[in-house]
């Protein structure tokens, strides 16, 4: 086979199939360090307003207020809706406002 | 910041398909067991405490570790397969690169023709397509142009598709949700005839070479270069095929003396222009009987108003004013809308004065029956929480009619389909979730 053969998709008589994916366009990103216990620590709860976050919320916040010690949460509407009309602008505004509200970890959801 | 993300059972393998598109190899997933909606509060409880506690305290205080699917990464050669037309096909259909139809072989030749047609760098990053967090580029656009069967000179309406779909504005990322939505092309412009889009009889119907490849080439490319396949991230809970293309008859437009829907969203006419949208549904409007506008424009408003049912939830609620229907009119049935002296605007404002539904059952959608609007709040506190025009709470009577759309102007009006027969077809919307992109189609000076 000559190149001009590969240029033609012709591979000693063969077709010659070029891969129909896109490269990747996205920096990875290394997980954030983890603390050894939630002790003293400020959780956030992020809810995209759907999938019954009002229930699972609470009952998340009381298992882990009762499992560590002087552990602090930071409510949902603290942040805005992360899915719907605001979604964009509650995301571009988050890290800002995890920052003020000195937020050590983050609960997301729901994802269903 | 340490974060773990709550996912019911059903979804996980959607979280491990995102993750690496987020640039995370493992972003931490706490499992919420089965489906919420479907759980007492009682079990929620019971499920909760025994299986997700867990999960997320350990996600939050020990190293994440890769579990997302690993990034399919481009051949050093950019070459999928070599072999006959079957065997390619063969390697294609086990890599999920195919709709299960035969493709046609994209070698570089074929690929070449199409790149030829545009004047554009063929390694331009159109955009970072969500899930995959892959790159659109003319290459890759070209490549599967070729396997849905395109012809070359379509070149440039595939280019202004993955544009559309590149734009935050459209929403792809969402292009996976489980109600299962499918986007539509809508054509404006001389390409249409001068490409040979179908715009009369059958508009919706495949068997048009360029209607169905270009709409073909669109499905292809969410899988291909976004990467929804099912059971990662098209969690499509039914869905349905592709859509053929739809394009509009604008000499039909310009005899009545509307402007194509082109116009409407802020082109010139004449431009060439492509719109995508994503619609979950949509249904004939059958044997339309009447003269005159006011005695066709109920039935047209109550097709409207049969395809939507949740969707309003992007009218009102949590994504408010987002909900653009679209409703195509045969040239006859467009005729005898503007031959009672109506403008489109003053179609659009018709409907939007008689597509209507009380005001309970609008709350049961997008509360009672469905669960989008948590506390199941009414339209007036929506209304007073700004999430609805204060048009839907003009009265507290639950028998009060409401709009289906936040303005008149949300409803979208395209004339197409076979010129002498008396139907109109009406699509509900998918919201912000495909919001209707439109983009200039780049033609090669000739």
């Amino acid at each position: 086979m000559d190149a001009n053969d590969r240029t033609q998709g012709i591979d000693d008589g063969a077709l010659v199939a070029l891969w129909p994916g896109g490269a990747n366009g996205v920096a990875a990103i290394d997980p954030a360090r983890r603390p050894d216990t939630l002790d003293g620590k400020r959780i956030g709860f992020l809810w995209d307003y759907v999938f019954r976050g009002e229930e699972i919320f609470p009952v998340l916040q009381e298992a882990i207020d009762g499992a560590f010690e002087d552990v602090r949460f930071v409510g949902y509407d603290a942040f805005g809706s992360v899915f719907g009309g605001d979604e964009h602008a509650v995301l571009s505004r988050l890290p800002a406002r995890l920052k003020e509200l000195e937020v050590d970890a983050v609960i997301t959801g729901i994802g269903c | 910041m340490p974060s773990v993300s709550l996912v019911c059972d059903g979804f996980i393998g959607q979280a491990r398909a995102l993750s690496r598109g987020l640039g995370f190899a493992g972003l931490p997933a706490a499992r919420i067991v089965g489906h919420v909606d479907a759980q007492s509060a009682e079990e929620i409880t019971h499920n909760l405490k025994s299986v997700t506690v867990d999960e997320v305290i350990h996600h939050l205080t020990m190293a994440p570790t890769p579990v997302g699917d690993a990034a399919e990464e481009a051949p050093a050669d950019g070459i999928a397969a070599r072999g006959t037309f079957d065997e390619v096909n063969r390697v294609f259909q086990e890599r999920q690169w195919s709709d299960g139809l035969p493709i046609v072989p994209p070698t570089a030749e074929k690929v070449a023709a199409f790149l030829a047609c545009i004047d554009d760098d063929p390694d331009r990053v159109i955009g970072v397509l969500q899930p995959s967090g892959s790159c659109a580029t003319p290459r890759n656009v070209a490549i599967n142009g070729v396997m849905a069967n395109c012809r070359p000179e379509y070149m440039p309406v595939l280019v202004a598709i993955a544009e559309a779909l590149a734009d935050p504005g459209y929403g792809v990322e969402h292009s996976g949700d489980t109600t299962g939505g499918e986007a539509l092309i809508i054509l404006n412009g001389p390409v249409v005839g001068t490409l040979g889009f179908n715009c009369e009889g059958g508009a919706l119907r495949d068997g048009y070479q360029a209607n169905t490849s270009v709409g073909r080439f669109l499905r292809l490319y969410l899988r291909n270069v976004a990467r929804f396949l099912p059971g990662g991230a098209d969690k499509a809970t039914f869905g349905n095929t592709w859509r053929v293309v739809l394009a509009e008859n604008e000499a039909a437009c310009e005899a009545l003396g509307w402007p194509p829907l082109s116009a409407d969203l802020g082109f010139e006419a004449g431009d060439s222009v492509v719109t995508i949208s994503r619609f979950t549904s949509g249904g004939v409007v059958g044997s339309i009987f009447g003269g005159s506008a006011e005695a066709i424009l109920p039935y047209l408003a109550d097709g409207l108003v049969r395809q939507v049912s949740w969707e309003l939830g992007f009218t009102v609620g949590f994504a408010p004013g987002t909900y653009r229907p679209l409703l195509v009119l045969s040239p006859l049935v467009a005729n005898t809308l503007a031959k009672s002296g109506l403008s489109k605007r003053a179609v659009q404002e018709a409907l939007f004065g008689q597509a209507r539904l009380p005001a309970h059952k609008m709350e049961a959608y997008i509360g009672a029956w469905s669960n989008l609007v948590p506390g199941r709040q009414t339209l007036r506190q929506l209304v007073e929480a700004g999430q609805a025009e204060p048009h839907f709470a003009e009265s507290d009577d639950p028998e009060r009619l409401v709009p289906i759309v936040a303005r008149p102007e949300d409803i979208l009006l395209v004339v197409s389909g076979d010129p002498l027969r008396s139907n109109a077809y009406a699509f509900a919307s998918n919201g912000m979730h495909g919001f209707p992109t439109s983009k200039r189609i780049r033609l090669m000076p000739k």
